[in-house]
């Protein structure tokens, strides 16, 4: 799969966002008055942010093979530890070359964040990496089939419609999580998020196999897969907090 | 940050274009074909090659021509139940009275197995425990060729054993 031009849209999109992001940003950092002596007090914000996938959003749009969505959520627990996870359902036809199969199903991943960012003062974006259980449930339809002959005497053989349906499927895997999120406006939040899987578990149908998990997506020989999210999130303030250590906020200021 | 916006972008550009794995790799063990070992019907554990035997499908023009080997493999249909060939020894000889084809059908069972996202799926076959090879003497009555023929192992699924063992 190439990246597909809508997907390299959104792609930009959210650089193009985050950059706007961070300039609207950058003035605040001088204005406020620092009086001599005394520094400024960082004060963080706490809370649950939700939000959506909007590349699986948008993509139920363009692919009719596949319709998919996807809430994301998180909720800052400490400084730099976000809980995070996400609720998802998608329903994807695959025609392959050989086969063409339905895959539909519900996945839930939960884990966490860590931000590896130092923001100033009142920023609030994110580079972080972290981790996630995911758990999917789903049901496969192999739709057609062909045989691989590699000596076609008798002539090529032709495609064997199947439909033959396999129920209670399921998976569950590991992700380590890569991603960025940014403040764009008040509180609403742009990110995305890069993901490689790898199956724990993976209960297959008989005589068939798990080409593609609600979830963790494509399967490939091995066990390991991969992912990508692009979210629009809102962030729903709870408490506030000082930070215990202020003096970071001068030191980088150069 | 920059270096790290930078690293993830170069991570999806990588993923994104190694994928093609979809190719069927040709060690894979797919649909087999039928193995036969030709013995030496006055000495019957004496392997014994075969000249310009030629097998052509029922119903079929072109032939598959095997020459100076002992062993043959032999496609069979996985579209049907039996596979109908005729074996013809000392095809296109200029001696016609050399040439002696015998008909033979062979009957089975499928069975469709999964192999892989690539290979997709492929037909194992099981020879009839009755009448898996009939062998009748045609189109001209010269007299059966092939003398003994014996199922040494009637399920088909790899073409490393021998099926059918046939003496002349």
């Amino acid at each position: 799969m190439k990246m597909k031009p809508t997907f390299r849209f959104l792609f930009s999109l959210t650089l193009v966002l985050m950059a706007a992001g961070m300039l609207a940003q950058a003035p605040k950092k001088e204005t406020p008055p620092i009086k001599k002596d005394t520094l400024p007090v960082k004060v963080s914000r706490f809370g649950v942010r939700v939000g959506a996938d909007l590349y699986k959003l948008s993509r139920s749009f363009y692919d009719k093979n596949y319709k998919g969505l996807e809430i994301v959520g998180d909720y800052r627990l400490t400084k730099r530890y976000y809980i995070a996870g996400e609720l998802g359902n998608e329903n994807k036809t695959v025609e392959d070359d050989r086969l063409a199969f339905n895959t539909k199903g519900t996945y839930f991943k939960a884990g966490f964040d860590y931000n590896l960012y130092d923001n100033w003062l009142d920023m609030e974006n994110m580079v972080y990496v972290g981790m996630r259980y995911g758990v999917s449930s789903f049901s496969q339809t192999l739709n057609s089939y062909s045989i691989y002959n590699r000596y076609p005497y008798f002539g090529a053989e032709p495609t064997i419609i199947a439909g033959e349906k396999f129920n209670g499927l399921s998976a569950q895997w590991i992700e380590v999580v890569a991603g960025v999120k940014a403040k764009v406006i008040n509180n609403f939040y742009v990110g995305f998020s890069f993901r490689v899987n790898k199956l724990v578990a993976n209960k297959r149908p008989t005589n068939f196999d798990n080409l593609y998990i609600p979830g963790f997506n494509r399967t490939y020989e091995g066990t390991f897969g991969a992912g990508f999210n692009y979210s629009v999130s809102y962030f729903i303030p709870l408490y506030k907090k000082k930070d215990l250590l202020p003096a970071v906020a001068p030191k980088k200021k150069k | 940050m920059k270096k790290l916006v930078l690293l993830l972008i170069a991570f999806a550009w990588t993923s994104s274009s190694c994928e093609k794995d979809d190719i069927c790799d040709a060690n894979t063990v797919t649909t087999p074909r039928l193995v036969i070992d030709f013995y030496d019907v006055t000495n019957p554990t004496v392997k014994k090659t075969v000249t310009n035997l030629a097998i052509v499908g029922e119903g079929l023009t072109e032939g598959i021509l095997f020459n100076g080997v002992s062993q043959i493999k032999v496609p069979l249909n996985p579209g049907a139940d039996i596979s109908q060939y005729h074996f013809i020894l000392n095809y296109q000889n200029t001696n016609t009275e050399l040439i002696d084809e015998d008909e033979m059908k062979f009957s089975y069972t499928r069975k469709n197995i999964y192999v892989s996202r690539a290979c997709g799926f492929k037909t194992l076959f099981a020879l009839n425990a009755t009448n898996p090879v009939e062998q009748t003497d045609s189109p001209t009555a010269e007299g059966l060729w092939m003398k003994t023929i014996t199922v040494t192992q009637p399920n088909i699924t790899n073409e490393n054993e021998t099926h059918l063992s046939i003496s002349f």
